[in-house]
């Protein structure tokens, strides 16, 4: 078993590194048009956090291949905590208002941003920057409301048979999910997966024991349309709720796609991991969930510095 | 004059719950919310005396006084948010009530001063206990307490049944935006001691079943400090020869400080509410200043004997609750920036101005009932398993009238220790069952992390083996802010919890 999971890792690592530079060949050469079918995964580099998300929406194929118009968008940045953005425990607000601004202009009816935080919200909300970012962008930015959280079966669950889910889960057409890159100390990393959190309610300490199993039994009844990863600043110690720069690097990346698990997978190379190191991705990829070897789900690169 | 009486009245308390509201996260009201605690004369005094230093911010309280000396008990009639309720509660409930004898009355209204000396002997023995009778205090407490708390619960459940209404969602939803911005906590208020706080307040309003304002003319004894003040005013109730002495005005005094004629005035229990003015069928009463007063009898009808009685109580009272309680000290995780023990609870007024805001974020604060004795009964602990102190705050400090919490730099505070975390590793999922957990090292605010783990391979009962990651505190970063507590998944008894370890306190400054 221990041999086998060796021998996978250095295979796909080496299959990931010969794909991507195939894939930034491919981008140089080949004139972007000539896509046929919109990729699944993007990674945009080096530019300002907002230039980051467009280019990426971008290169998925515009905002309208998620959000149709008249449709209703919720959006999940990660506000869990009461620090600056500069912190990096908390979604960059640039990047939350760039999303926003492209579901109003794809026609969106109604964007929600929300988020179960874990200091006090208000604070939250406010220090994260992500308040009045949405809200200037057009965004309904509002607060958990206790009584709103639903009973919710999961059938496919092996921990889990039922936890609460907010309602605008189910109630919305639309959910993108917009993590920030943090390294765990319980899950060696929180990406798009463990950012669904914030949308349960209950005791949500429970979940840290056999946590693995628990965040996918979550995310097969939570199915995000699109993941953001903001790595425009990551997180790479103490996390996820930091509280000191020294842990922080500034990297200028975008990761984002609609397979939860390959975007998730993607980004464990920011913290110099391999996506089958840990534990619930390789969980959600033997459950179905979605492709945890990125050389089966190609990216599509840009890089805004060697354009 | 009644009806400028009444909108003062209206506007005071008025004012009074908009500050109450006010106090809250994010705290940036252009009036601070403790201005009402801040002047009360008595709050000034008796923490005064009894800590011998003055807090600056109760400079207004000693404004007060100093008006009072010419102008007479205006603040009662005029101001004072608590003689509001009892006037309004007066009219809604007890309309129909008989008025007593007079006599009665007068012999009743000699208690507050009685009440006052108690309060103000006990201060001269470092005792301060204007926290239980200080009407501006009482009115605070219960708010915070009592009201509020039910008053949010109660609007929770309107919402609650409005969210109900599926196609109403997104209106519902921004109406409950715009009353958490305004009325509404985050989170529903919890705190403690509701019921005795309740059963002294509905006590006070019931008193009305005996005489109006019964509380303000025969207990308060603020009113006694400001009715003593007011024996030498220069604004005088004044009777014009035009007086047929019908007895109406005396009659509908609220405070019975007229006179069986009519014509005399007891210059310590007259309020200026204007009420007699405003009746007078034949036009005869007016207010000025003036020296010359008509009165009947002693404006102070106290007893040497009562004096006497009421200093050895408020003795014999101040030296029993200080007799040396060893369990007492040292036992509870007072709020960061906290003066010395002794110190703090001559200052604290248990007004609950910071277990207000504070449960508007961490919400770690309550009133005290078993955790100290009963001299310091009310005073504000952490009690982290229902909340925690937010890293980030410092609103306690900023609330507190009387100086007994200082106002700290947001840098000083978030390394000031309030105790200390430890683990009960009996108790605590990692130590005790060898799974991974660590919601507390998650939640530790501090950037170099004062919960921090070793992994471990472990051997557990059936013989497997594993790895875990056992998590420890490291005592020298702790500041004992409690999340680690609150958070602690299990139900009931926590696998970490703070002590009053190291609970450092702060100097009062001012």
């Amino acid at each position: 078993m221990y041999k086998n999971v060796i021998k996978m890792s250095f295979y796909s690592r080496r299959q990931f590194i010969s794909s991507s530079l195939k894939t930034a060949a491919a981008l140089t050469w080949l004139p972007p048009l000539q896509a046929t079918e919109p990729p699944k995964l993007v990674v945009v580099r080096q530019a300002s956090a907002a230039e980051l998300v467009e280019g990426a929406i971008g290169l998925l194929g515009g905002m309208s291949r998620f959000v149709k118009k008249g449709q209703s968008v919720l959006v999940k940045p990660n506000m869990s905590w009461d620090r600056l953005p500069e912190q990096a425990a908390t979604t960059n607000p640039e990047a939350v208002a760039k999303v926003v601004e492209l579901c109003r202009k794809a026609g969106a009816r109604q964007i929600r941003v929300i988020d179960r935080t874990c200091n006090q919200p208000q604070r939250c909300y406010r220090q994260s920057g992500i308040e009045r970012a949405a809200k200037d962008a057009g965004a309904q930015v509002r607060h958990i409301v206790p009584s709103r959280f639903r009973d919710v079966s999961i059938p496919d669950g092996l921990l889990l048979r039922s936890w609460p889910i907010y309602e605008d889960v189910f109630g919305f057409d639309v959910i993108i999910n917009m993590p920030i890159a943090k390294s765990h100390n319980i899950s060696g990393v929180t990406l798009g997966m463990k950012n669904i959190m914030g949308l349960l309610g209950g005791n949500r300490g429970e979940l840290h024991v056999d946590f693995d199993t628990k965040i996918v039994d979550l995310n097969s009844v939570i199915r995000p349309a699109l993941t953001i990863i903001d790595a425009y600043r990551i997180l790479r110690r103490n996390g996820p709720s930091g509280g000191s720069l020294q842990d922080v690097e500034e990297k200028r990346i975008v990761i984002a796609g609609t397979d939860p698990v390959a975007t998730d997978a993607y980004a464990c190379r920011l913290f110099d991991l391999m996506p089958e190191q840990v534990a619930y991705l390789q969980q959600a990829h033997a459950r179905g969930l979605g492709e945890l070897d990125v050389a089966k789900v190609p990216a599509k690169e840009f890089n805004f510095m060697a354009n | 004059m009644r009806i400028a009486r009444q909108i003062s009245q209206l506007f005071f308390l008025l004012l009074f719950i908009f500050l109450f509201l006010q106090a809250r996260f994010p705290y940036d009201a252009l009036l601070p919310s403790d201005l009402f605690l801040r002047s009360s004369p008595l709050v000034a005094l008796t923490t005064f005396l009894s800590s011998r230093t003055l807090a600056a911010k109760l400079a207004i309280g000693l404004a007060i006084l100093l008006l009072t000396l010419p102008f007479g008990r205006f603040f009662c009639g005029w101001i004072c948010p608590l003689g509001t309720t009892l006037d309004a509660a007066g009219r809604l409930f007890f309309r129909n009530r008989r008025e007593r004898a007079t006599h009665i009355v007068r012999t009743y209204r000699t208690w507050k001063y009685a009440l006052l000396i108690f309060i103000v002997i006990a201060a001269l023995f470092s005792v301060q206990l204007a926290w239980f009778f200080d009407p501006l205090v009482l009115l605070s407490r219960f708010a915070t307490v009592v009201f509020y708390p039910v008053f949010v619960l109660f609007s929770q459940g309107l919402f609650d049944a409005a969210f109900k209404i599926e196609f109403m969602q997104d209106q519902v939803y921004a109406l409950y935006d715009w009353a958490q911005k305004w009325l509404l906590p985050i989170a529903q208020p919890v705190v403690t001691n509701g019921l005795a706080i309740l059963v002294i307040f509905i006590t006070i309003l019931a008193l009305g079943l005996v005489s109006r304002r019964f509380w303000c003319r025969s207990l308060c004894p603020l009113g006694a400090l400001l009715g003593l003040c007011s024996k030498y005013r220069l604004l005088q109730r004044k009777v014009d020869s035009s007086c047929t002495s019908c007895g109406l005005c005396q009659r509908r005094c609220r405070m019975a400080a007229i006179g069986e004629n009519g014509l005399s005035t007891n210059p310590a229990e007259c309020i200026e509410c204007g009420q007699c003015v405003a009746e007078c069928p034949t036009h005869s009463i007016s207010y000025g200043l003036g020296l010359k007063r008509r009165r009947e009898g002693k404006d102070v009808d106290l007893s040497r004997r009562r004096i006497l009685m009421a200093g050895v109580a408020g003795l014999s009272f101040a030296l029993f609750l200080r007799i040396p309680r060893a369990h007492a000290h040292g036992k509870v995780i007072r709020p960061p920036g906290a003066i010395n023990e002794e110190t703090f609870l001559q200052k604290c007024i248990r007004c609950q101005a910071c277990t207000r805001i504070c449960a508007s974020t961490g919400g770690c604060l309550q009133p005290s009932m078993s955790e100290t004795d009963l001299q310091g009964l009310w005073s504000p602990i952490v009690i982290a398993r229902m909340g925690y102190c937010e890293y980030n705050c410092t609103l306690c400090g900023q609330v507190c009238p009387t100086g007994a919490i200082q106002e700290l730099m947001l840098a000083r505070k978030q390394q000031l220790k309030i105790g200390r975390a430890l683990f009960d590793k009996d108790v605590c999922i990692p130590w005790r069952e060898h799974k991974d957990c660590l919601v507390c090292e998650e939640h530790c605010p501090l950037p170099q992390k004062a919960i921090r783990f070793d992994v471990q391979t472990v051997r557990t009962g059936s013989g497997e083996t594993r790895t875990v990651k056992l998590p420890y505190v490291v005592a020298e970063l702790c500041i004992g802010c409690g999340i680690c507590e609150t958070k602690c998944p299990l139900p009931g008894r926590p696998g970490i919890s703070v002590t009053a370890e190291g609970n450092e306190r702060v100097k009062f400054v001012s």
